[in-house]
């Protein structure tokens, strides 16, 4: 909250600076607002962002989705093959499976990390020592300076099915050995259990921010009101947070659409295709079978659905956020 | 700080018991995420010091009573890790400091000036962070040998410093920064740039933080686009260095492996630490009043 | 509390922000040519592009093999190109990429794992070299098993020199081996007498142990057991043609009359019944705990547990050796034999060597290096640590394995000098695909019961099929 303050601080000293300053000079300009005279100004502002992503971004979305009707392995020219590639790739069980399992994914995996984001930021913001609360964010948050690589790797020991630390704590009490890594069910639940562990610090700053944003008087005001504890945060906190769970839910959703990282490296998408991914499938179309039309069109359902699902996210947000 | 009506002194104290327990057990359950969420790190700065033939060792140990670094010695000898970390620095800062800058300037725009389109612009801006990058690395490949930057290290920091994220977050602060700041500077006849360069930019450090180190962040761990887009050895970043090694067939060590994950940490983690205030100060200012 | 505090800080805020401007567009300028790559010695030139897969601690082995190689010819500059990989499907995906942006390497060292999509598609055959300079090649092909030159033949011409390989032996820990009150085993040992062995383990160490720990992958996972159970999951071939060759160099070979013009892997072989008993083995292995369910891919943590006694038995070759010494395991701690018997004592191996490209403006040179890197010099530079198995019978000797190497590494070249139909991993065009149709199936195979492996095998089958339905 100080730091709340503190902007507005300086905002107040800068914006009677700027009343100062600007009356203090200028003399003979018009008091007109600048934006009419200079129409040209915000795409200044924007070129470097609009130019940018202009070249780097939505030119290869266009050469992507051209190449979707093509067929190339890189090394020969393109063929004109049409619809085929979608065709062929719509038929094709294993992205199926992969569509379906990403699918899956994201709602395991999203609604543990907002889950514990959330639980965990709702515990860190109350009542603590303020050290206590600087050292449980910087735990929470530390996850994410890591590669998903790297973390993939040493998690990949943790979950050994013989010599893990996982299964040796679980034996502690009495669970036998999980067949983490080597069972399809297993695999999945690492995937996701790693991914979550990883990424759910982004979400509990997030919400850090926004809890920190709703003001102490709330809370005295709904008190009074008789509304304490488990039923202060349903009825006050979670309404408050809203536009802030939006946010950290269409970023959640949209990220765990993509994933790739912890898959490729803990279990290249097996056993089976149990962990393969859409972005997985996508990639090993293109680099492994050489299939870069059928990767391509791939690709284009994928951002599709991507589209679509935070479409529905903002039209249902219309009913379930409150903006103050 | 807040007030509060005074209530007859044994309510207080029993409320105070109820406080006092709610806070323990609400640290409990704290610690033991925090040892779930740290834990697994221990585990790999442990093992790192320890030879490979102890690394399975059960019950582990998290707290290596001989730390043995020559593992970490292996991996100076195995990678000019010098090297690696300039490539990464050169990558990482210049994709961060473009991406401030880019965002801030984008962000300002969005938010504060007004212009035909500005709402249909910000979303295909926002609509480009759901496309994979999987999905455009080979046209970006394509379009960079064609300017024939193909294998080198602008290859990876010009596609990135345009970011959809950095302008989302920076329109987001700066539409809550108080309205009457830009309305005070219109009035005094200050123009659009002038009122940014004056007013808005030097409030925009703690927004600016957030997108600087999230930037440097993700890309300091970057591996995709680094493992497609460069070739030359002496082009690698850090992650890249790393995948070697786990040697021919996956016979390295894995004590030396870990050592390579822990040195890697290392610059996110100064970063890190001395990013925590300005990331504490932006979320909370900037969706603050 | 503003005015002049408050310029001041403004000014001060101002040469701050200057000055870190200033810093900023000085880095960029200072180190433009890193950041353009112009730095990087040999770009744009026109020296011979050599692509192999390593890592920078190979640079020291590296250059003195292109110092050797200058002397010898000093008009032909060459530039080594290690590509970092896991894998060798990485390290393929990265070549391909080198091909599309238009910079491809001359000669690129290829295993097995890609060697025909690189004779298919990328590669420039050896044949008229090989005629022209046959004298000179004699003495390599004199050292060198023809198992291991079969393996790069394509539809009769040769495409690479074997340098290195490896074959799928059994590593035992002698001290399990000893707890279980057993000998070494026999060298004809089969299938039945290598699951006792599991079992006897098993009882010396019921906790913390595992008797037979493998890894799902081609190379060393399901195939030693299917190529000695005389079988395959696809099925083999062999190309005419080739004869030009073995009629040269191997004249007094007595295996000459079974050599071909090279392997073909052109169907699926999955609903094979052989195939099915071998899959059954492993499974009832796995079920009575003898055997690991195995983990995708390479299993780093394989070398530090086998190192730390906790793996009685595994698959593996010649590049074990340095990596188990660096792990701080003795020479007797343990040992190597033959891989179990079953209808045939059939081994498996992957081997390597270089490629000239298709698309390399001088081939003559690249041949030269190709030429160099087969002679005995290049490969004792190449090759000072047993890290891999040498393709020179001549240099897998006592000296390679002193103190770090088991007591019987004769089994390493033995295996191809005893058993003549020993042969590469199946690795077809679409080796990729093939691989990765494999391993998913593999898991559920043999985790199961039998209703289960029979659908994982039919499954296997069809993305089999799958994969190879599209013949280059």
């Amino acid at each position: 909250m100080s730091t709340a303050s503190d902007t507005r601080v300086r905002t107040k000293a800068v914006r009677g600076k700027a009343q100062r300053g600007a009356s203090a000079g200028q003399p003979g300009k018009t008091r007109r607002s600048g934006r009419e005279r200079q129409p040209w100004l915000p795409w200044v502002f924007l070129a470097p962002t609009i130019v940018g992503m202009g070249i780097f971004t939505v030119l290869p979305i266009i050469a992507s989705v051209a190449l979707a009707f093509f067929r190339w392995d890189i090394i020969s020219a393109p063929s004109f093959v049409g619809f085929d590639n979608f065709a062929e790739v719509v038929q094709d069980p294993t992205v199926r499976v992969s569509f379906l399992n990403t699918i899956l994914f994201v709602v395991v995996a999203v609604a543990l990390q907002l889950g514990l984001a959330l639980g965990l930021a709702i515990m860190v913001q109350e009542k603590l020592p303020a050290w206590l609360r600087v050292f449980f964010r910087s735990a929470f948050f530390f996850p994410l300076i890591l590669s998903a690589a790297s973390v993939s790797i040493f998690m990949r020991y943790l979950f050994n099915e013989q010599f893990g630390v996982v299964n040796w704590l679980l034996s502690l009490v009495g669970i036998p050995a999980v067949p983490w890594l080597t069972t399809p069910g297993g695999s999945a639940a690492v995937v996701i259990l790693v991914y979550v562990w990883q990424n759910f610090g982004f979400s509990f700053l997030l919400f850090i921010g926004g809890l920190a944003s709703i003001p102490v008087e709330t809370y005295e005001a709904a008190s009074l009101d008789g509304a304490t504890g488990w039923r202060k945060h349903v009825h006050v906190t979670l309404p408050l947070l809203s536009p802030t769970t939006l946010v950290a839910s269409v970023m959640a959703i949209i990220n765990a659409l993509q994933v790739f990282d912890q898959p490729f490296v803990l279990t290249r998408g097996g056993p089976g295709d149990s962990t393969r991914t859409a972005v997985m499938v996508i990639f090993e179309s293109a680099f492994q079978r050489l299939e870069f039309g059928q990767a391509s069109a791939i690709g284009v359902i994928l951002t599709l659905i991507i589209m679509a699902i935070t479409a529905a996210q903002f039209r249902l947000s219309k009913r379930f956020v409150f903006y103050q | 700080m807040t007030t509060t009506i005074t209530r007859p002194a044994a309510e207080r104290v029993v409320h105070r018991r109820k406080r006092d327990w709610s806070v323990a057990g609400r640290i409990v359950l704290l610690s033991l995420a925090a040892v779930l969420v740290l834990g697994p790190v221990l585990w790999t700065l442990s093992t790192s010091l320890r030879p490979p033939a102890e690394s399975f060792q059960l019950p582990p140990s998290f707290l290596p009573l001989n730390p043995d670094f020559v593992s970490y010695g292996q991996v100076f000898k195995q990678l000019n890790i010098v090297a690696l970390v300039i490539n990464s620095a050169l990558v990482t800062g210049l994709i961060a400091v473009g991406q401030m800058i880019t965002a801030a300037l984008a962000g300002y725009a969005f938010a504060n000036l007004k212009f035909r389109g500005r709402g249909a612009l910000f979303s295909i801006v926002l609509a480009t962070m759901m496309v994979p990058a999987q999905v455009t690395i080979v046209p970006v490949f394509m379009l960079i040998r064609g300017v024939g930057l193909s294998d080198t290290l602008m290859a990876l920091i010009l596609p990135a410093i345009p970011t959809a994220f950095g302008t989302f977050l920076m329109r987001q602060y700066f539409m809550g920064l108080p309205a009457d700041l830009a309305e005070a500077a219109a009035i005094d006849g200050a123009s659009p740039w002038r009122t940014f360069r004056s007013v808005y930019a030097p409030l925009a450090m703690p927004g600016l933080s957030i997108v600087g180190i999230l930037a440097f962040n993700f890309h300091w761990n970057e591996f995709f686009r680094p493992l497609i887009m460069t070739i030359s050895e002496q082009n690698f970043t850090l992650p890249l260095g790393l995948v070697s090694l786990q040697g021919n067939l996956g016979t390295g060590s894995i004590s030396v492996v870990l050592a390579g994950v822990v040195l890697s940490m290392i610059p996110a983690l100064v970063v890190f630490m001395f990013g925590q205030r300005a990331l504490r100060d932006g979320l909370t200012a900037g969706t603050g009043k | 509390m503003q005015g002049s505090t408050g310029k001041l800080r403004e000014i001060s805020r101002r040469t701050a922000l200057g000055a870190l401007g200033a810093g900023i567009v000085g880095t960029t300028v200072a180190s433009w040519p890193r950041l353009t790559g112009t730095d990087i010695p040999g770009r744009g030139d026109n020296s011979l592009s050599i692509a192999i897969m390593g890592t920078a601690a190979d640079a020291a082995a590296r250059q003195k093999v292109v110092d050797a190689f200058a002397k010898v010819h000093p008009d032909i500059k060459v530039k080594v190109q290690a590509i970092q990989a896991v894998d060798w499907k990485d390290f393929f995906t990265k070549i391909l990429t080198m091909v599309a942006a238009g910079t491809p390497p001359d000669v690129v060292y290829v295993a097995t794992e890609g060697a025909q999509l690189f004779a298919e598609k990328l590669a420039h055959p050896l044949d008229e070299y090989l005629r022209r300079d046959a004298a000179h090649m004699k003495e390599y092909f004199e050292d060198v098993h023809p198992s291991l030159v079969e393996a790069f033949m394509y539809k009769g011409s040769l495409f690479q020199l074997p340098i290195d390989w490896n074959a799928a032996n059994m590593y035992y820990n002698t001290k399990a081996l000893q707890q279980a009150g057993l000998e070494r085993p026999a060298d004809d040992w089969n299938h039945l007498d290598f699951r006792n062995t599991l079992a006897a383990m098993r009882k010396a160490r019921p906790t913390d142990f595992t008797p037979y720990y493998w890894t799902n992958r081609l190379f060393g996972g399901v195939v030693p057991w299917l190529y000695a159970n005389d079988t395959s999951f696809l099925k083999e071939t062999k190309s005419s043609g080739g004869r030009w060759l073995w009629d040269s160099f191997y004249a007094n070979d007595p295996t000459r009359g079974m050599r071909s013009g090279g392997y073909q892997w052109l169907e699926p072989n999955a609903n094979d019944p052989k195939v099915f008993e071998s899959f059954d083995f492993l499974r009832g292995l796995v079920k009575d705990g003898l055997g690991v369910r195995p983990e995708e891919g390479g299993g780093n943590s394989l070398v530090g547990l086998f190192a730390s006694n906790r793996i009685g038995t595994t698959p593996a070759g010649g590049y074990w050796v340095q990596g188990l010494s660096e792990a701080g395991m003795k020479q007797d701690d343990y040992d190597v034999q033959f891989f179990p018997r079953w209808r045939t004592q059939r081994h498996q191996f992957g081997t390597a060597g270089y490629a000239i490209m298709k698309t390399a403006k001088d081939k003559d040179a690249a041949w030269e290096w190709v030429k160099f890197s087969s002679s005995l010099e290049a490969m004792q530079i190449v090759f000072p640590t047993p890290n891999t198995t040498p393709a020179r019978r001549s240099m897998v000797n006592e000296q390679l394995y002193a103190g770090k190497g088991p007591r019987h590494w004769k089994v390493f070249y033995d295996t191809l000098d005893r058993f003549p139909s020993t042969g590469p991993i199946p690795a077809p065009p679409q080796q990729a695909a093939v691989e990765t149709a494999l391993m998913k199936n593999v898991s559920l195979a043999v985790s199961g019961d039998e209703r289960q492996l029979k659908s994982a095998l039919d499954s296997l089958q069809r993305d089999l099929e799958f994969a190879l339905r599209r013949q280059p």
